[in-house]
């Protein structure tokens, strides 16, 4: 008997530490809703959901377009008088997660979401979507074929894809670092291997000899560890002089850094928008391109504000930038259904956000938001950082 | 030449690490015949209780206490840390099983895996944090010979986990406890009956062999500098491999098991691709099991006649 009531003390102390785990962090909530901070009181109501990896290897960026996001419904409500609310949809970048979170996104009043982050989950939710009429406006999935399969009717994102990215980063490879060998290194995931594919062909054709390898990019802890060092150990030979990283894990860029650093192995290391984190990454000397601007030091009003306005939420951090974007081409649509006398629904929505049209001076990226038919953004560039000997993000300027 | 030396420098990092796992897996299962697959997570918590006592003490860059105290506090608060956690898992969720069928602790063991990884979720949040080693610990120090490069950290997880393991193979060995957790292995009900206290000492197995994969976790933390929640799986995963590879219920077939799983990863990573060394790893498994099934060290049991 004793041990039964023991067994049963257990049961309910385990159900108590993952109902804690999953009500009162934001960060690992299931389509848990945040209350809008809007102070509106109009009829203009409406939900939309965030995907996003908040728990995970990646959380650390998830977060940071989790805040952005947060800052963005609440700026909007306050501006537009709507009442949007936000549900999180932690993927933990796993296309797997993201599907169960999408059925479920799917069977809510969700007019639209934000996201999702990574390319190989809106592989794997996008046609769920598009089948469901519900507009998925992503700050960070850049893999080219999102749009152009077809398969993503509904797929809207407001960052320049691997096609325009993936070339300025091996032109820039090209033609400032001008290395003899590179090695490129993918995490077996679509986005890594989609950039990477991008980029071979023009290295190659520059007549730089190319190693191109691949990790597993949710290995964790010891495996991790062996993983990395071996292959600083195996791949970095005395003539690769660049190490390219499209990872989604600045940590792990940051470990195989580190590596090179110990084994005395001389590399000039590049990384794409999923390692800009400058609290995780911060090897001096590499290069760093992403889909945004970095605005922590900016001295638009706008952009201050929105640096101030996000602490509010967590630490600030570039990679969210997007997202902000994002979500305001959300938020602007619904705007937009209402001012026209309607009721927010997945269609109507839908049908703005096509339409989007937002100039450069509203946008915190700096550049207008338009819509090509395949959901693509119509014209913007990729952004460059160098990181110096203090590890600071230094803004690299286009030429 | 220097690429081989220096991936079996890297295979025997990781190898110790695995050893130091599969210890617990393999002390646990001799004594109580159950694989308690919580234990990749017990190492986890053990990278993370190594991580409080480094914020304790300042935080990477900003430290009050010399470096080589730290490393003291660290270990050892996570390996009495996890100890504790071991022996509570034992109370509270295996020993009320103990004559349940096998499949219930087995059960509960996935369970309180679950539990343990949601809750460092729900204490540290979901993202990465970093031991940042190389604030207090220069990479640059170690042992250089050529390209070779053997550093600081790396030299502190072979020094300690030979000591560990010599320290418990002497224990095992040669102390009373020793006797104690060889007559419960071998026949719990007679030991019983020779008076050995066989609770005290299944719970001293789970200590020492919570410990162990504590102090696993805290090196970890320092040879890679980031620790997750969910880090404790997979590495759970692949000591239970060097065990079963090893012989499991054999502590030299642990501590061999552990370093050959390594080696294996390493050189799969350096020489083939990083991407098939799971595949490696767990096809030594399957062949371990059709080959020989009691693993390196393991001993076929007696069939009684």
């Amino acid at each position: 008997m004793k041990g039964r009531i023991i067994i049963a003390a257990m049961t309910l102390a385990a159900i108590f530490v993952a109902g804690c785990g999953s009500s009162s962090s934001s960060t690992t909530a299931s389509s848990s809703t945040t209350a809008s901070s809007g102070t509106s009181n109009t009829k203009c109501t409406a939900s939309i959901a965030i995907e996003g990896p908040f728990t995970g290897p990646v959380a650390q960026v998830g977060l940071e377009q989790l805040h952005f996001a947060q800052l963005a419904v609440a700026n909007d409500n306050a501006a537009d008088h709507t009442n949007v609310t936000l549900a999180q949809d932690d993927t933990q970048l796993t296309p797997s997660i993201a599907t169960t979170k999408t059925q479920a996104i799917i069977a809510s009043p969700a007019v639209a979401v934000v996201g999702p982050s990574g390319s190989q989950e809106v592989e794997a939710v996008g046609p769920l979507l598009a089948r469901a009429g519900l507009a998925a406006v992503s700050g960070s999935a850049t893999l080219p074929a999102l749009a152009s399969s077809g398969a993503n009717k509904t797929f809207f994102r407001v960052v320049p894809d691997d096609d325009v990215q993936g070339p300025q980063d091996a032109n820039y490879v090209v033609n400032h670092l001008k290395p003899k060998a590179v090695l490129i290194v993918d995490d077996d995931e679509a986005y890594s291997q989609g950039i990477t594919k991008v980029m071979i062909p023009i290295l190659t054709k520059a007549g730089i000899k190319v190693d191109h390898q691949t990790y597993n990019g949710t290995d964790t802890g010891a495996t991790l560890s062996s993983a990395l060092s071996s292959l600083v150990t195996a791949h970095l030979t005395p003539n690769v002089t660049v190490a390219i990283l499209p990872w989604q894990a600045a940590a792990n860029a940051q470990q195989f850094g580190l590596d090179a650093q110990q084994q005395h192995k001389k590399v000039i290391l590049f990384g794409t928008d999923g390692t800009n984190s400058p609290s995780q990454f911060h090897i001096p000397g590499t290069y760093i391109s992403t889909f945004g601007p970095d605005i922590s030091s900016s001295t638009n009003p706008m952009d201050k504000a929105i640096v101030a306005g996000v602490a509010k939420y967590g630490p600030y951090g570039a990679f969210g930038v997007p997202t902000y974007a994002a979500t305001d081409v959300v938020m602007k649509a619904i705007a937009s259904v209402c001012k026209a006398g309607q009721t927010p629904s997945r269609s109507n929505v839908l049908a703005a956000i096509k339409t989007t049209n937002i100039p450069a001076a509203a946008n915190v990226l700096g550049e207008p938001i338009a819509f090509t038919a395949t959901g693509n953004l119509a014209g913007s560039p990729g952004y460059l950082f160098h990181v110096n000997s203090a590890g600071k993000y230094i803004e690299i300027p286009p030429k | 030449m220097q690429v081989f030396i220096q991936t079996v420098v890297n295979g025997l990092t990781t190898g110790c690490l695995y050893a130091l796992i599969a210890l617990g897996y393999t002390m646990v299962y001799g004594v109580l015949k159950l694989l308690n697959f919580a234990h990749g997570d017990v190492y986890a918590v053990g990278a993370y209780i190594g991580y409080v006592v480094l914020q304790i003490f300042g935080g990477s860059t900003a430290l009050t206490i010399p470096v080589p105290l730290l490393l003291v506090f660290m270990f050892v608060a996570a390996a009495g840390g996890c100890g504790f956690l071991g022996v509570a898992m034992e109370r509270f969720a295996y020993r009320p099983l103990r004559n349940a069928p096998r499949i219930a602790p087995l059960i509960t063991a996935l369970g309180i895996s679950f539990v343990l990884e949601n809750t460092i979720l729900l204490l540290f949040g979901g993202f990465t944090r970093s031991y940042n080693t190389n604030a207090y610990i220069s990479s640059s120090n170690g042992i250089n010979i050529g390209d070779l490069h053997i550093d600081t950290v790396q030299i502190l997880i072979f020094v300690l986990t030979a000591v560990m393991c010599l320290g418990l193979k002497l224990t095992v060995d040669r102390t009373t406890l020793g006797k104690s957790m060889r007559a419960v292995a071998s026949d719990r009900e007679a030991a019983e009956m020779l008076g050995i206290d066989v609770d005290r000492t299944i719970a001293l197995t789970f200590f020492i062999g919570s410990a162990l994969a504590g102090v696993a976790g805290v090196m970890t933390g320092l040879a890679i500098n980031q620790i997750t929640n969910t880090m404790g799986f997979l590495a759970g995963l692949k000591a239970f491999t060097a065990a079963v590879v090893g012989g499991i219920g054999s502590i030299p077939g642990a501590m061999i098991g552990g370093i050959f799983i390594g080696l294996c990863e390493s050189f799969s990573a350096s020489y083939i691709s990083s991407q098939y060394s799971d595949l490696i790893v767990f096809g030594i498994l399957i062949a371990t099991m059709l080959i020989r099934p009691q693993g390196i060290f393991g001993q076929r049991p007696l069939q009684k006649v």
